[in-house]
């Protein structure tokens, strides 16, 4: 294909002369005579080139070719002039020609002109191409800066010294901005490096490495992490760096965890509900006959027994459902002697049935204090309960008593104490009694009682501590806040089977 | 009359069987452990033995070897009444298996048929 170039000149004789010349370079001219022959071949030819004369004095040529050079920069425009004209002619166009030459034109420096020209296209041409290489560039850039921040993973890039060298959105969110710190000393607070490390397994052999990890954010939040490593290489393919992706799976493992324990719950439940359905048949049995056979004395005692029953199984649904679900303390001003009274009156029944002597010595000042009633006070009827219970398992000896003390021990704290001189805890007994389904009842526990009391005492800010020795009795005391402590509320659903033991019971014999 | 001696560790279910085994007839002894239980056999020698599994302490299945060891008491029948799943098999010569809750009128057909044998 022949190139385009337009030819501006009105001496028309001289223009014929250029075209000749130039098409035997094989350039196809268009020539204009005027600035509007100019304009309209201009706008139909689309020629890169234009070779023209201004033809000074007048100017009109002088604008349209700054003009087209303004509004096409690619446009290369090689000036021709008499030479009287020549200077004049420069210091108006400037720098919107690439070259001027001389009229009459000679070949040599007409060939100089078009080369230079062309190789301003070509450069121009060159420089829009890297032009938008390197915008494409910077979007992918930017893509990639954007994935690496906003994967939903805590990702780090780290030296062989394990060194952040660059972390991600995430990552930035929950551990800091710790560019240059230790991984280790960011993820697990410790001054050492970790015993296993994918990250070290990686730079040693170069391939992917995964592992499950318990990291501490910067809150001190402990999370359950999935950890891969993948290899960074530098151009000789040597391992500079090693990334690390790590997906929070804390959630999923707290759900199995909870999962597992509902699953565990549920076992063992069967057992102590199978029971109580056997002594609630046993109740209605015993009711049935009482009333066929008048005997007013057994309908009178099956009754209580259907009413027990039927309170226990109430218990534990409410236990069941207190544990499958978290749920949120509804505190309320409660006057502590009434719900005292009433967990005192709630468990003499049961006291009085088993021939345990229960004694409460509540004193009447203790005023409102702020809890949440309903489980408060099955929290201090499960202590009392069991304190019957150590009690009436224990056949060693009679005379049995259970205590129960209520009184203010400071200006914001009241304090319940709860003694039985009943069978006693041994070391083993006490250090887990606490624990989600440890009981010492055999089929009559659940294991969820003091579990739940436990948990109960704890969310509102209160402390448990025990006393107890084997075949003496033991000692409960109970201190809670008369307001709602400032961090209180919801108890994370999922707890772990190990994280519910109490420790605070061993120091005290 | 015939004794029957009975033995779980949850006083409503001792209160229920012997209520029931005492309308039909029969005279009944309770014991709420395995220690207790060995103790009363001996010296009363029943004629049938109810037995639970799950109880603090000792369990049900040890009772049941320690009673087989004693002369005057292995060939005491023994009905297994507990809440565990898959108990038949903790007591393998008992002559029945019933699961808590358990049906009253099964009960006193079994003890009958056994006690009449």
């Amino acid at each position: 294909m022949s190139e385009d170039i337009i030819i501006i000149d009105k001496d028309v004789s001289h223009a014929k002369a250029l075209c000749v010349y130039l098409e035997r370079k094989r350039m196809e001219s268009h020539v204009a005579a005027s600035s509007e022959e100019a304009l309209m071949l201009f706008d139909n030819v689309g020629a890169k080139l234009v070779l023209a004369d201004p033809g000074l004095p007048d100017t009109d040529m002088i604008s349209l070719l700054t003009g087209i050079k303004s509004t096409h920069p690619q446009v290369q425009i090689i000036i021709m002039t008499p030479p009287d004209h020549f200077d004049l002619t420069m210091a108006e166009i400037k720098h919107a020609a690439v070259h001027y030459l001389l009229k009459p034109v000679k070949s040599t420096a007409l060939d100089m002109a078009l080369y230079q020209a062309r190789s301003w296209i070509s450069l121009n041409h060159r420089l829009a191409a890297t032009e938008r290489k390197l915008q494409k560039l910077r979007q992918t850039q930017n893509l990639y800066q954007q994935l690496f921040d906003e994967v939903p993973c805590y990702i780090s890039v780290q030296d062989n010294q394990f060194r952040l060298t660059a972390t991600n959105k995430m990552f930035k969110r929950d551990f800091g901005d710790e560019i240059g710190s230790h991984c280790y000393s960011v993820y697990k607070h410790r001054g050492t490096v970790c015993q296993a490390c994918p990250v070290a397994d990686t730079f040693a052999d170069g391939y992917s490495h995964s592992t499950e990890e318990v990291v501490t954010s910067k809150s001190g939040k402990q999370y359950n992490v999935l950890t891969w490593t993948a290899p960074i290489r530098n151009g000789d393919g040597e391992i500079t760096q090693v990334m690390e992706m790590s997906t929070n799976i804390t959630e999923i493992r707290q759900l199995q965890d909870h999962l597992t324990s509902l699953g565990l719950m549920i076992g063992s439940m069967s057992h102590g509900v199978k029971g109580m359905l056997t002594a609630l048949d046993g109740g209605i049995y015993q009711l049935e006959t009482g009333m066929a056979k008048n005997d007013k004395e057994r309908t009178q005692k099956a009754f209580e027994q259907v009413k027990q029953m039927t309170g226990r199984i109430r218990k534990m649904v409410l236990e069941i459902l207190y544990y499958a679900k978290s749920r949120e303390l509804r505190y309320e001003s409660t006057n502590i002697v009434e719900m005292a009274d009433k967990v005192v009156s709630d468990a003499m029944a049961i006291a009085d049935k088993n021939g345990v002597k229960l004694e409460a010595n509540i004193s009447p000042t203790l005023g409102i204090i702020d809890v949440d009633p309903t489980w408060m006070q099955a929290a201090l009827v499960n202590f009392v309960e069991n304190a019957i219970d150590a009690c009436t398992y224990d056949r060693s000896k009679k005379g049995h008593i259970v205590t129960f003390d209520a009184f203010e021990l400071s200006d914001d704290r009241i304090c319940f104490i709860i003694t039985d001189n009943g069978m006693g805890m041994d070391q083993e007994t006490k250090e887990k009694m606490f624990t989600l389904f440890f009981t010492s009842k055999g089929s009559q526990g659940t294991g969820l009682g003091l579990f739940i009391a436990n948990r109960v005492i704890r969310q509102h800010g209160g402390t448990i501590t025990v006393e107890s020795e084997l075949k003496k009795g033991t000692k409960f005391h109970i201190c809670l806040p008369k307001s709602k402590p400032a961090q209180s509320g919801m108890v994370h659903i999922p707890e772990t089977l190990e994280t519910t033991v109490n420790n605070e019971t061993d120091d005290e014999k | 009359m015939k004794k029957i001696l009975i033995v779980d560790d949850d006083p409503n279910i001792i209160d229920y069987l012997t209520t029931l085994f005492e309308d039909n007839g029969y005279t009944t002894i309770a014991a709420h452990d395995v220690q207790e239980g060995l103790e009363i056999a001996k010296k009363e020698i029943p004629d049938l033995i109810t037995l639970d599994l799950e109880m603090p302490e000792e369990w049900g299945p040890r009772f049941y070897r320690k009673m087989s060891q004693e002369k005057s008491l292995k060939n005491i029948p023994v009905i297994v009444i507990s809440g565990l799943s898959g108990g038949d098999h903790a007591v393998g010569k008992a002559v029945a298996f019933l699961s808590k809750p358990f049906d009253r009128d099964e009960l006193l057909k079994i003890v009958k048929e056994t006690l009449n044998v």
